[in-house]
């Protein structure tokens, strides 16, 4: 260990130094010693001090909008909005400081922060975010207060034996729209209690509310619901970091709770009961629970080979004691000898990782990790009512406990300074607890790649790879009642994968850049007779940038996928009778540029069409020719323009308008209304559609510094 | 005048091997590097004169802190580079080299596990993700971070614009929301050791657990849903109800073939093909706490 290095580390550094005997190096090990820099003023450094900011006003207004272009941006409805937003710091001369920022005041997308602190000592923050979620605003219900826990239908309801025999559905529909709101306030403190030691606390409230879809059946009836949506989760993280620089250590309690406020949606039966009785139906709504975890790690640089050693462990509790409901609303349902679950999940985690360049041209690193989710819930034997319809016997609750052992390596070799090749490789192995349909998997894959730079601004990357998983002999005895024992589940059917990638850029000028990238992979469940056969995923992104002065630049993205699948299905347990063939296509462009005009005018333009066609076939019965769905497909086209005019020194004019039209056209919702289906009463939600136009004006006035400059 | 003065100053003394430092520190580089690209550092955490751990804080290397000993450099009038460290994608200096310069200092929390990443074994360079002379990092906003993490990562950026996707594109979340660029213990660099343990940190009503569970969804959020966006409602990597029946052949409805015969003016809409397909009886398939919930019906 160097002098320099002995005078900068704290004695808890020297400590661990002492104690491991090593002589670490330092990364930058190249370096001279230090200087004296009692002379170094630093009288040019323009540093800020005193108080900057800068405030919006001004208005939006939309037309053509709804639920469907409201999703995540808060407008959702045609109409003025305030448009407001702040942003702005301050400095002391003795290190205090604050700044803040805070965008979309006007809208459900509202964001910012304030934070403040004295350098070197402390920084508190306190954030807010919201997110708006429109999903639907075409649905109908003929429930009562939808969105409630007890929807109920109008006093005259007709009830029938289908959505067609309901003579008063369409007098009761009334409108409800399919929208949550996501609330988050957050506070993190840190305190630097020493030049190597931060202290921290992270806490946050997010409520998350509104009306969400569920469904709920009678046997072979249904009906969509609109759900009440009132959760709060409150997490807290806290813990201390030590660094230095030849290890580093962290150590933190971390503890989320999730609470529902409504336990349960009660609704009433609209069709014909199929049993006496059989008037209401009741689900559960997520049961609240909590997690709670202590986290441990770190790194240290070894004195050989520059290597680094990293650690990682953490421990916790997954827990879920919320009261059970009765079993059913049918009268003379059986009663529950349980109250609660008493949910007991062990969560556990360990990695290592190791790195090291033995040689300059040579990287390795390795890891290993194990990941543990061990469920000690106890099962129980629970007396079963199918659909509040009819008494279904009584079964014992399955536990689903799985462990994952990886190990994984690579090692990178500059075998010339235009080539670098390297290799890759992981192993996976998951075991699962008895009782389920196999035992355990194993993942293997492995990857080779090289990276050609044959001149400075000219490099590919390739990359090819395979992959293959295992599984233990299936145990068909736990698959559950009359399941196709020809069947291997998804997750867990022998797959072969190969994929090969292929990723370039090109600097061609110093204001022309070129990106490529490209992957295609296709898997193969060799072993499955049933279930998905194969896939097979092709990709492809460009990129062109070009900046010809220093006041414009341009770009123009493109990308293309197309994801095809081939799953046999089969009626009875024997070999495939139908095939399903399902293709997705997708393709993008975005174009667009920005041009400082001159010293007081900019524009930019953003253009982004995204194209998807969805193709299903599906072979049945033994016929030749397949039966075609109609093509699922969506088309995005934006532009957003924005113009910003420095009206004087200190205050700016912007212009914004945006433009998106967006059509999509889904089989499985085009034309469905509430009675088109006998059996399924839904809420009738169309596909997303909008057509929106958004004007936006706006004045920017800045206070305070408004330019870094450096002293005369 | 700064430069020229610092110029002379070392001019007047014999270098020390290895190289030296400038004479005035900060004040000798801005006599030639004021322009307000890179005055903007100012504006920034690492150019503040009263924290301790910057390099601007009391006895810090201030710009050379990054860019290395300035001596020569100042000696040769700036025409050449001479040991300068340059940070960035084609530049002089070697990625390691550029990094050692960030991880002599940044050892903390956000970059322990750095040393094992993807990243760091790709030789991608701090500089390649973050400007650090710009007082907005466009890395370090959500509404700008998909284009940085997208001039690599395309093919999943693509997917922002999908009909359905997690709110990156509107800025409402970021790539690191879910990954640590800077490596962790998890695959895929995630924020958290597990996929699931990543998605229910936002997600929690389906962290269960429950008192009928689904299997898939206790091991791995990903067996059916794509968090890069999805041709598919709700993320999912296929529609109900082929992806359920990938899983379920059971002898009855699972099994039977969905055929266009079951759309509206096919004769006879089917409801385990529409809306919600499956899902319109199955609506629990996260788990259920109903006592009578086995079929993750209530």
């Amino acid at each position: 260990m160097s002098l320099t290095m002995l005078r900068r580390s704290s004695p808890v550094t020297l400590a661990v130094a002492a104690a491991l005997g090593m002589s670490f190096a330092r990364a930058d090990g190249t370096n001279p010693p230090p200087p004296d820099t009692s002379d170094w003023k630093c009288e040019q450094c323009p540093f800020l001090q005193g108080y900057a900011a800068t405030v919006e006003a001004g208005a939006d207004y939309a037309n053509g909008a709804n639920a469907s272009y409201g999703r995540y941006t808060g407008i959702d409805h045609n109409g003025a909005y305030a448009d407001a937003g702040a942003s702005g710091q301050w400095r002391t001369a003795g290190g205090s400081y604050g700044s803040y920022d805070l965008q979309s005041l006007g809208l459900a997308s509202r964001e910012g922060y304030v934070e403040a602190g004295q350098e070197g000592l402390f920084d508190v923050r306190l954030g807010y975010d919201g997110q708006p979620n429109d999903v639907y605003d075409t649905t109908a219900t003929p429930f009562r207060s939808p969105a409630s826990a007890q929807l109920t239908l109008p006093a005259n309801w007709v009830t029938g034996n289908s959505t067609a025999g309901m003579t008063q559905l369409g007098a009761s529909l009334a409108p409800v729209r399919i929208e949550t709101d996501r609330r988050t306030i957050s506070l993190l403190g840190e305190w630097f209690a020493a030049k190597d030691w931060t202290v921290y606390a992270n806490l946050s409230h997010q409520e998350k509310t509104g009306t969400g879809i569920t469904s709920g059946s009678f046997l072979t009836d249904a009906v969509q619901l609109a759900q009440p949506v009132d959760y709060v989760t409150n997490t807290v993280e806290t813990g201390f970091r030590w660094t230095s620089r030849v290890a580093s250590f962290h150590l933190s309690y971390s503890g989320s709770w999730f609470q529902d406020n409504t336990d349960s949606l009660t609704w009433q039966n609209p069709y014909l009961p199929i049993v006496p009785g059989s008037t209401q139906g009741q689900m559960a709504l997520p049961p609240g629970n909590q997690l709670q975890q202590v986290l441990a790690g770190g790194e240290a640089r070894l004195p050989l080979f520059q290597a680094t050693l990293a650690y990682e462990a953490s421990y916790g509790k997954l827990t879920q004691d919320q009261a059970f409901l009765p079993v059913s609303t049918l009268p003379g349902s059986p009663a529950l000898p349980w109250s609660t679950l008493d949910g007991d999940v062990h969560i556990s985690h360990y990695g290592l990782a190791l790195s090291a360049r033995p040689l300059s041209r040579l990287y390795l690193r390795g890891k290993v990790s194990y990941d543990g989710r061990d469920d000690h819930t106890v099962p129980l034997a629970i007396p079963y009512v199918v659909t509040d319809t009819f008494a279904g016997g009584s079964y014992v609750t399955p536990r689903y406990s799985e462990d994952r052992s990886r190990a994984d390596g690579s090692a990178d070799y500059r075998l010339f300074r235009w080539l670098r090749v390297g290799a890759a490789g992981e192993a996976l192995f998951t075991h699962y607890s008895p009782g389920q349909v196999v035992t355990s998997t194993t993942n293997n894959r492995g990857w080779g790649y090289a990276t050609v730079n044959p001149v400075a601004p000219l490099t590919f990357t390739l990359k090819a790879g395979n992959a293959r998983r295992k599984a233990a002999t299936f145990n068909t005895t736990a698959l559950p009642v009359a399941e196709n024992p020809l069947l291997n589940p998804y997750d867990y059917a022998p797959r072969d994968q190969n994929f090969f990638a292929l990723s370039g850029s090109w600097a061609v000028t110093s204001s022309l850049t070129w990106a490529l990238e490209g992957s295609w992979a296709d898997d193969a469940y060799r072993l499955s007779q049933l279930g998905l056969q194969s896939t097979r995923d092709r990709r492809a992104s460009t990129t062109v940038t070009w900046a010809p002065t220093e006041t414009l630049s341009l770009y123009l993205d493109t990308s293309y996928q197309r994801i095809a699948s081939l799953q046999n299905g089969s009626i009875a347990t024997a070999a495939p009778v139908w095939q399903a063939l399902d293709g997705e296509y997708f393709w993008t462009t975005a174009a667009g540029g920005h041009w400082q005009i001159h010293e007081r005018w900019d524009l930019s333009l953003d253009y982004v069409r995204a194209t998807t066609r969805g193709d299903t076939d599906i072979w049945s019965g033994g016929v030749a020719t397949p039966a075609d769905f109609p093509e699922n497909r969506t088309q995005l086209d934006s532009v957003a323009f924005k113009t910003t005019w420095q009206w004087t020194k200190a205050l700016k004019v912007r212009f914004r308008y945006a433009h998106e039209t967006y059509h999509t056209f889904d089989w499985a919702l085009e034309n469905v209304e509430p009675a088109t289906v006998l059996n399924l009463l839904s809420l009738g939600g169309q596909p997303f559609r909008h057509d929106t136009n958004v004007y936006s004006l706006t004045a920017i006035y800045q206070l305070g510094e408004r330019e870094v400059a450096a002293k005369e | 005048m700064a430069a020229e003065n610092a110029t002379a100053a070392a001019g007047n003394t014999q270098p020390p091997s290895p190289p030296s430092y400038s004479a005035q520190g900060a004040d000798t580089c801005l006599g030639c590097h004021n322009d307000p690209a890179i005055l903007s550092l100012f504006r920034t955490k690492h150019a503040q004169p009263n924290d301790p751990r910057g390099p601007f804080g009391h006895g810090g290397l201030q710009c050379e802190a990054c860019h290395g000993p300035g001596g020569a450099h100042v000696k040769a009038k700036g025409r050449q580079p001479a040991g300068i460290v340059e940070f960035g994608k084609d530049t002089r200096t070697a990625v390691a080299k550029q990094n050692s310069m960030c991880l002599g200092c940044h050892q903390d929390n956000a970059a322990h596990a750095w040393s094992a990443s993807a990243h760091a074994a790709n030789d991608v360079a701090c500089a390649d993700c973050h400007k650090m002379h710009s007082a907005h990092d466009p890395v370090r906003e959500a509404a700008t971070q998909p284009d940085v993490c997208g001039k690599c990562h395309g093919s999943q950026v693509m997917g922002l614009v999908k009909p359905s996707h997690h709110p990156l594109h509107e800025g409402k979340m970021a790539c690191t929301s879910c990954h640590s660029p800077h490596g962790s213990a998890a695959p895929a660099s995630l924020v958290k050791a597990t996929v699931n343990e990543t998605c229910t940190s936002c997600h929690a009503e389906y962290r269960g657990p429950f008192l009928w569970e689904h299997q898939p969804v206790t091991e791995d959020c990903g067996n059916c849903h794509e968090p890069h966006g999805s041709t598919q409602p709700a993320l999912l990597k296929s529609r109900a109800p082929f992806l359920c029946q990938q899983c379920h052949e059971a002898q009855g409805h699972p099994s039977v073939p969905m055929t266009p015969a079951g759309l509206p003016g096919g004769g006879s809409p089917n409801p385990y093909l529409l809306v919600g397909a499956c899902l319109n009886c199955h609506s629990q398939v996260h788990g259920s706490n109903h006592p009578s919930g086995r079929a993750l019906m209530r």
